[in-house]
Parts: C-alpha cells; sequence; structure tokens
C-alpha cells in the first residue's frame, strides 16, 4: 500500500458515465453557489433599499415632490416602484375630470398590487433554481455511486479471488459522486430556505407599504373630489 | 450588460469558493500512514491457566487397609489325643481357652496398635502431600507465567509478520509454511529458512520475506524465556482471512 489514492486519481479512474454525473454535479454546484451569492447581494441591497426609502418616505416629505424626484431616476426598483407606480396612476387619474374617488381607488390598488406581484417575482427569482438543486442533486449523486459500485462488483466477478483491496478503490470512486451531490444539495437547500424567508419578510412589508400608500391617495382623493 | 454587471462578482466568488474547496480536498486528502506502535499490554492477555488435575496427589495408596492383621493363631483343633482322660480332657480345655483369650488380648492390641500407627502415617502423609501440591502448583503457575510471557511476545512477532506480509497472487486460505527463525537476544533476525514448504513457492518465499522485512521483533528482556523459545523457534505462517 504505498501508493495512495488522490482524490483526482479516483475520479479520473471513474467510468464515463460516473464522470459525467461528477461534472453535472460540480456545474451545479457552481451555478447554485452564484445564485447564492447572487440573490444574498440582490436581497441585502432589496432590505437597504426598504429601510432607506421608508425612512425617506415618513420623514414628511411632499409627496409629489417626492414622486417627481423619483421618476428623474433612471430605474426604479423594490419599493420605489410600487409607489410610483401607485402614484402615477394616481395623478393620470385624477388629472381626468369626471372619474369619483373611489373608481381612482380602485385603479390605483389595482396597480400597486400588479407592482407588488413583479416585485415578488423579482426578487424569487432563482429560488427554483436553488430548491431544484437542493432536492435532486443528492439522487444524482446516489445515481452516480449506484452505478460505479455495480460496475466494481461486476467486474469482481471476473476475478478469480476477490480481495478487500480489488473492490475498495471502485467503491471509494464511486462514493466520491454521493460526496458531490451532498456538497452541491446543502448548501442550495440551507440557502433557499434562508432567502425565502426573507423575500417573505420583504413581502410583507410591500404590501404592508402598498396598503399605507393607498390609505393616503385614497384621503387625498376624497378630500380633492368633496373639494373640487 | 445588466446580466453580467448581476453576476460577474458572484460567478467569480463561486469559482473561487470551488477551488478552494477543491485544493482542501487535494492537499487534506492524504491522511499520513502512521506506523501504529502498539505496545501490547501484557497484562490483559488473558491466558487461562487450568490447575492441572496432576498437581493434586494421587489419592494415598497407602491408605488401603493393608495391614489385614491376619489372624495367625487360629484355635487350631488340635487333634485330640486319644488316650485322654477327663481330667486331662478338662485341664486342655482350659489350657486352650486361655490361651485363646490371651490370644485374642494379644490381638486386640495389635490392631490397636497398628490402627495408631496408620493413623500417624496417613497424617504425615496428609501434610507432605499438601506440601507438595502448594509446591508442585507454584512450579505449574509460574511455568505458566513464563510460558504466557512468550506467548504473548509470539502473538507480537506473528501480528507484525502478517503486516510485513505482502500476498501473493496465488495465495489461499489453509495454506501454512513452517519456518525456522533464529534471533538474537536483541531480537534481530539472523536466519530465516524454509522447513516445511505450502505447496506453493511464492508463499512460501512471501511468508519469508515477511520475516526478514519485520528484521527485529520484539522478545522478553528475561534471558531465560528468550533462549527457551526465541533463539531458535518454528514460525508457522498461516494466514486465515483470505476469502478463498
Amino acid at each position: 500500500m504505498a501508493e495512495q489514492l488522490s482524490i483526482f486519481e479516483l475520479i479520473s479512474n471513474a467510468s464515463l458515465l460516473v464522470q459525467g454525473v461528477m461534472a453535472l454535479l460540480v456545474l451545479a454546484s457552481v451555478v447554485s453557489w452564484m445564485m447564492i451569492f447572487q440573490r444574498w447581494f440582490f436581497l441585502r441591497r432589496a432590505q437597504a433599499e426598504v429601510e432607506d426609502f421608508e425612512e425617506h418616505f415618513w420623514s414628511g416629505i411632499d409627496l409629489r415632490k417626492f414622486f417627481v424626484e423619483l421618476e428623474r431616476e433612471e430605474s426604479l426598483n423594490g419599493i420605489e416602484n410600487i409607489f410610483a407606480s401607485g402614484f402615477r396612476e394616481y395623478t393620470r387619474l385624477t388629472e381626468q375630470t369626471g372619474i369619483d374617488a373611489d373608481a381612482v381607488m380602485q385603479g390605483v390598488q389595482r396597480t400597486m398590487r400588479v407592482a407588488v406581484n413583479r416585485e415578488e417575482a423579482r426578487l424569487e427569482t432563482h429560488l427554483p433554481f436553488l430548491a431544484t438543486v437542493g432536492s435532486t442533486s443528492p439522487y444524482v449523486g446516489l445515481f452516480g455511486t449506484v452505478w460505479g459500485i455495480m460496475n466494481s462488483f461486476r467486474s469482481l466477478a471476473n476475478m478469480s479471488q476477490a480481495t478487500l483491496a480489488s473492490v475498495a478503490p471502485g467503491i471509494s470512486e464511486a462514493l466520491v459522486a454521493t460526496a458531490m451531490g451532498l456538497f452541491a444539495a446543502i448548501p442550495a437547500v440551507i440557502a433557499y430556505n434562508r432567502f425565502s424567508a426573507r423575500v417573505e419578510i420583504l413581502m410583507k412589508r410591500y404590501e404592508a407599504f402598498a396598503d399605507e400608500v393607498s390609505t393616503i391617495l385614497h384621503r387625498a382623493a376624497h378630500t380633492r373630489i368633496e373639494e373640487s | 450588460m445588466y446580466w453580467l454587471r448581476q453576476y460577474s462578482a458572484p460567478f467569480v466568488l463561486a469559482l473561487g469558493l470551488h477551488g478552494i474547496a477543491a485544493w482542501a480536498l487535494y492537499s487534506g486528502w492524504t491522511p499520513e500512514q502512521k506506523q501504529l506502535n502498539v505496545v501490547r499490554p501484557q497484562a490483559v492477555m488473558a491466558n487461562l491457566l487450568v490447575l492441572e488435575p496432576k498437581a493434586r496427589p494421587a489419592p494415598a495408596p497407602v491408605s488401603k487397609p493393608v495391614a489385614q492383621p491376619t489372624p495367625t493363631a487360629k484355635p487350631k483343633p488340635v487333634s485330640p489325643p486319644k488316650e485322654d482322660s477327663a481330667l486331662a480332657e478338662k485341664k486342655k480345655a482350659d489350657a486352650l481357652k486361655a490361651k485363646q483369650e490371651q490370644e485374642k488380648a494379644d490381638r486386640l492390641a495389635e490392631q490397636e496398635r497398628d490402627r495408631l500407627e496408620r493413623q500417624q502415617r496417613l497424617n504425615e502423609l496428609a501434610q507432605s502431600s499438601l506440601e507438595q501440591a502448594i509446591s508442585t502448583e507454584s512450579a505449574n503457575l509460574q511455568a505458566g507465567t513464563a510460558e504466557m510471557v512468550a506467548q504473548s511476545y509470539q502473538l507480537g512477532i506473528y501480528d507484525l509478520v502478517r503486516q510485513n506480509w505482502s500476498r501473493p497472487p496465488s495465495a489461499r486460505n489453509g495454506m501454512s509454511a513452517k519456518l525456522l527463525v533464529e534471533l538474537i537476544p536483541t531480537g534481530e533476525v539472523v536466519a530465516v529458512s524454509v522447513v516445511e514448504s505450502s505447496g506453493s513457492t511464492a508463499f512460501d518465499r512471501s511468508a519469508e520475506q515477511a520475516v526478514r522485512r519485520a528484521r527485529r521483533f520484539e522478545v522478553p528482556q528475561d534471558n531465560a524465556i528468550f533462549e527457551e523459545n526465541f533463539r531458535q523457534f518454528y514460525f508457522l505462517f498461516q494466514p486465515e482471512d483470505l476469502l478463498r
């Protein structure tokens, strides 16, 4: 037992199918980690934006001025988008005459609901991918392992004498596939759970904020109609 | 453009993470194989030491009632002389009776003496046999410990040879080779030779090679035990764990 089996030797000795499975799992792991980092940055930024925006919003600033300020920005995302779309709809509807306050409010609420849904979709991108990797890559790895062990035992049948040393490398290299599957799956599952919890929290805040905006606009619409 | 900005940093990070993982796996993969230098605790080598029944004295054969006092003096019906008169007859009968009584007393006394003597001898015998038993037993024990020590070292030697043995492809279960091994008191192997072949030269050679490769065995410090068991000994090499 002078020579030690390096893990890379094990991989290079494995059969083609097992190697394919391993490559797939490495790819899945890389991509899922990419998604994890991307989502991590994205959600962190979204969270910070919400904090910033709400602080700004409730600081007693004039909403119309605030809206104009927002419209000047090149891209709106997250909570800004919800507010901007609601307020845009409100100004558009109130500019036209003959629309009563309830109809205005219905329009505003609908637009904001659409915006909230769109934001939800943006927050949740890639999460299904993480869920898929988390749930399937153990099976893929297991498949590679079973295949490798099958072959290793089949080749054993041709030998006149079976020693542990003749089976062990095959089993070891087959088990590498399972290890890789788990290596890909565990972070993906953890990240999926964590990120979906954070998305849920953010969604709660978005919805609450949308309700608050519609309350404000509701009040404004009714007073305006009565004045006119 | 947007895609590139969003995903380039995560991509680099993910690749870096996997690179680190692969490197860690590569550098930390081979655990250094430590040569385990296990000192076999000899106190634990339990060896059932049966107190041989031969240590017990055979029930003293002397205790058999050998001295069966043969009634030597049998009242012999002496052939009565024909010419006896009544007086003579009576006298004679009296004398006979007296004689018989005397004899009877004598016999009783003798029996008593005999009995006492036997008792004493039995006592003596019991004493001596007890002492003898004790001494033989302790001798046995001593021999037993020496044997035990020798045995534990033999096991160690066997293990060492097994470790150094590389199994030839032709090895089969049940093969055994008898080797004559000569050691010097430091435990170094000075000579190995095959005494009884297993039938497979490859196996014989591998066994011999294993002994040579071990080079040095642990041997007892006690010179007597060494001389008796390890100066020159036969080594039956018979690995049993082969599958077929």
